[in-house]
């Protein structure tokens, strides 16, 4: 049996930093996780305007795909895939859908992954805030105190809350393919989580939708502000380089 | 024949630019609407009156608007039955209209030769589809709420909120407006306007209105007796100072007694920032027993009171467990309109003649058919779920949106750009190469 790590296909595609950064993460806790070539899209986007029949066809060929690699358990790093892989795989194939699916930040915030990691930052006091993502507060077993225990076991690094956040976050107007179709919702909707930085000097997230909808924001509007991935910004301290510089 | 996914997409997309220009009505109405939604999702949101915010008041009573909602939407037949007997004992005119034209002929039937109707403002009448039905009569419509007087004053006729219509018209504006129309200037004041709207039009309202409409922000089972909210006077007025007042409501206004009408009128108060001054009770037509004990009809108030209770698509939609049935439980509190990733950054572009938001959507898809739904915007919903979240009865509008958007994309309605995802994710496994 094999313990996989679940990029996504929009990480896979788009990030490859991130995705080396979170392979290297995850395997510095655990040298036993497996990146494999030919990952299926979860299908995440398809549960928008797919029929059921199509998606049961798919989730089915995603599942013997798991099967066939004899995958039990699965790290993922993109917050979709945790959100539909939780939900619509076990709605859709019961018992059939046997695998252990954690979201990166989970595995992290593991007590013993985190002393393991013995995460530090040495430079000036830095204050950061975190996204809630749709996709992860959302999920069946929504992910909302994980992050804040990773941030704030780090020396140094603060947490500052967003006026919305927790369940009552600003979705950052990019799921539903309406990043592609209708840009000017997830660009109103983004300048507004940025508007809500405050104190924060790093808008961090765990979500490669967000993410790509912040970096179209920070970059249309030159905004000084970092976005980074959770996982760059992990990689980022253990390597002793300044977050703050992009 | 119905238009392609392309035309629907190309129509939305351009309404959007519409409202992206400065100095149009669609742009004004968002920059309105952006600091509306603003204000209400803020944490404070109502501290300034009340010791705890809105979300507080809600999660404070959150159990008892699920229990008040599932038990009416599980025992529908038994509580409009209930409702209906006690309301006709108490000397209410009850129709129970199966369906949305039965009830519009039955309200025809009710205005006889009048040709003049004195309204408040009804979310249920539009859906209901009399405001269409008294038009295509040439009945005069006169909105007494001061936001649709205003709208009906612009002839505004784009999606509106329906809690304040008119909010987004500038004091300039509605001064130069009244000048143009009625002859009459006015100090471009908030206070100066009204007071010419007191001057005049309460007159009228308190001596001209032979019948008048209203919906009902709840109503007892217990007791009959109808709850309506305001803050202007105009629903006191009108429901006293006529001949006779009709309620026209869906029958998904019935709650199980006057004590949880009266927590879901509240309710309706403090989720839309309106100071409900004034809350009506209303359990029958006016009348005295002053004469020597003989009961008689039509005292000061209304000599009649008319009660409409349409069904249309309600027992349908639970029987059948259509994809909208969860909206159902609605309140009718608009709460999932403020925090709405769509309706923040689109305003009156997601919207339908029924309204704003993801519920003025499903009230299109209901009545007019998914084709309609698309054109107003359906595809603008990203399926963020903060309807859910903020719903005092956790419905979640997102996920009857998304059954909405697969029959749309099954009937080759949805925008192309998704279609084309949709086919990369089954054939090539990512929809990103």
């Amino acid at each position: 049996m094999k313990k996989l790590i679940f990029l996504g296909c929009l990480s896979n595609t788009k990030y490859k930093d991130t995705c080396a950064n979170a392979i290297k993460l995850i395997k510095s806790i655990d040298p036993d996780y497996v990146v494999l070539d030919d990952a299926p899209c979860c299908g995440a986007l398809a549960y928008h305007i797919g029929n059921d029949i199509e998606l049961k066809d798919h989730v089915e060929f995603v599942n013997n795909w798991f099967k066939i690699h004899e995958i039990s358990e699965i790290v993922t790093i993109c917050a979709g895939c945790y959100n539909y892989l939780t939900k619509y795989y076990t709605l859709f194939l019961g018992n059939d859908f046997k695998i252990n699916v954690q979201h990166l930040l989970q595995f992290l915030a593991k007590p013993e992954n985190l002393k393991k990691l013995n995460l530090q930052y040495s430079g000036k006091r830095l204050k950061v805030s975190y996204h809630d993502a749709c996709h992860l507060r959302n999920a069946a077993v929504p992910i909302i105190e994980e992050p804040r225990q990773i941030i704030n076991s780090i020396d140094n690094i603060e947490l500052i809350e967003m006026e919305n956040n927790k369940t009552n976050s600003i979705c950052c107007g990019a799921g539903g393919g309406v990043y592609s179709i209708f840009k000017e919702n997830s660009d109103y909707n983004s300048k507004l989580i940025f508007d809500q930085l405050n104190r924060g000097k790093i808008l961090l997230t765990a979500c490669p939708f967000c993410y790509t909808a912040f970096k179209r924001v920070k970059d249309d509007n030159q905004l000084k502000k970092p976005v980074i991935k959770f996982e760059d910004f992990i990689i980022k301290l253990m390597e002793g380089v300044d977050p703050l510089i992009e | 024949m119905s238009k392609s996914g392309k035309e629907l997409y190309d129509k939305v997309k351009e309404k959007i630019e519409t409202s992206q220009k400065a100095g149009t009505l669609q742009n004004k109405f968002g920059t309105f609407w952006k600091m509306a939604c603003t204000i209400k999702t803020r944490q404070h949101d109502m501290r300034y009156l009340y010791e705890d915010t809105s979300r507080e008041f809600v999660n404070r009573n959150r159990d008892r608007f699920i229990e008040m909602r599932e038990e009416f939407v599980n025992n529908m037949d038994m509580y409009v039955e209930k409702c209906i007997n006690i309301m006709r004992k108490k000397n209410f005119i009850v129709h129970h209209a199966k369906t949305n034209e039965e009830a519009q002929k039955i309200f025809m039937e009710e205005l006889g030769d009048n040709k003049i109707i004195y309204k408040s403002k009804s979310t249920e009448a539009k859906d209901i589809g009399i405001l269409d039905v008294l038009k295509e009569n040439n009945i005069e419509i006169k909105e007494t709420d001061l936001g649709d007087v205003l709208v009906q004053l612009f002839n505004y006729t784009l999606p509106s909120f329906q809690v304040g219509p008119g909010a987004h018209f500038t004091e300039e504006e509605i001064a130069n407006k009244i000048k143009e129309v009625h002859g009459v200037e006015l100090e471009p004041k908030a206070q100066a306007i009204v007071e010419y709207f007191r001057n005049t039009f309460r007159n009228e309202l308190l001596n001209n209105v032979k019948v008048s409409l209203t919906s009902a922000n709840a109503i007892s089972a217990e007791d009959g007796t109808i709850v309506l909210g305001e803050n202007e006077g105009n629903i006191s007025l009108i429901t006293r100072a006529t001949e006779k007042h009709i309620v026209v409501c869906g029958i998904t206004k019935i709650v199980p007694n006057v004590l949880d009408a009266v927590l879901m009128t509240q309710l309706q108060s403090r989720i839309n920032n309106v100071s409900f001054n004034y809350i009506s009770l209303i359990s029958g037509p006016s009348n005295t027993s002053d004469i020597q004990g003989t009961s008689v009809q039509g005292m000061y108030g209304a000599k009649e009171v008319v009660v409409i209770l349409v069904d249309d698509w309600r027992t349908k939609a639970a029987k059948e467990n259509l994809i909208y049935a969860d909206f159902l439980k609605c309140l009718g509190c608009k709460s999932c309109i403020f925090p709405c990733t769509a309706s923040r950054a689109f305003g009156n572009i997601y919207a339908s003649k029924y309204g704003l938001g993801a519920t003025a959507i499903i009230r299109d898809y209901i009545h007019n058919g998914i084709e309609s739904a698309v054109k107003n915007g359906l595809f603008l919903c990203t399926g963020c779920e903060n309807c859910y979240h903020w719903c005092p009865v956790s419905i979640n509008c997102g996920e009857i949106l998304k059954s909405m958007k697969k029959e749309a994309t099954d009937k080759g309605l949805a925008p192309p750009d998704l279609e084309q995802y949709k086919n990369k994710i089954f054939k090539d496994k990512n929809p990103f190469i």
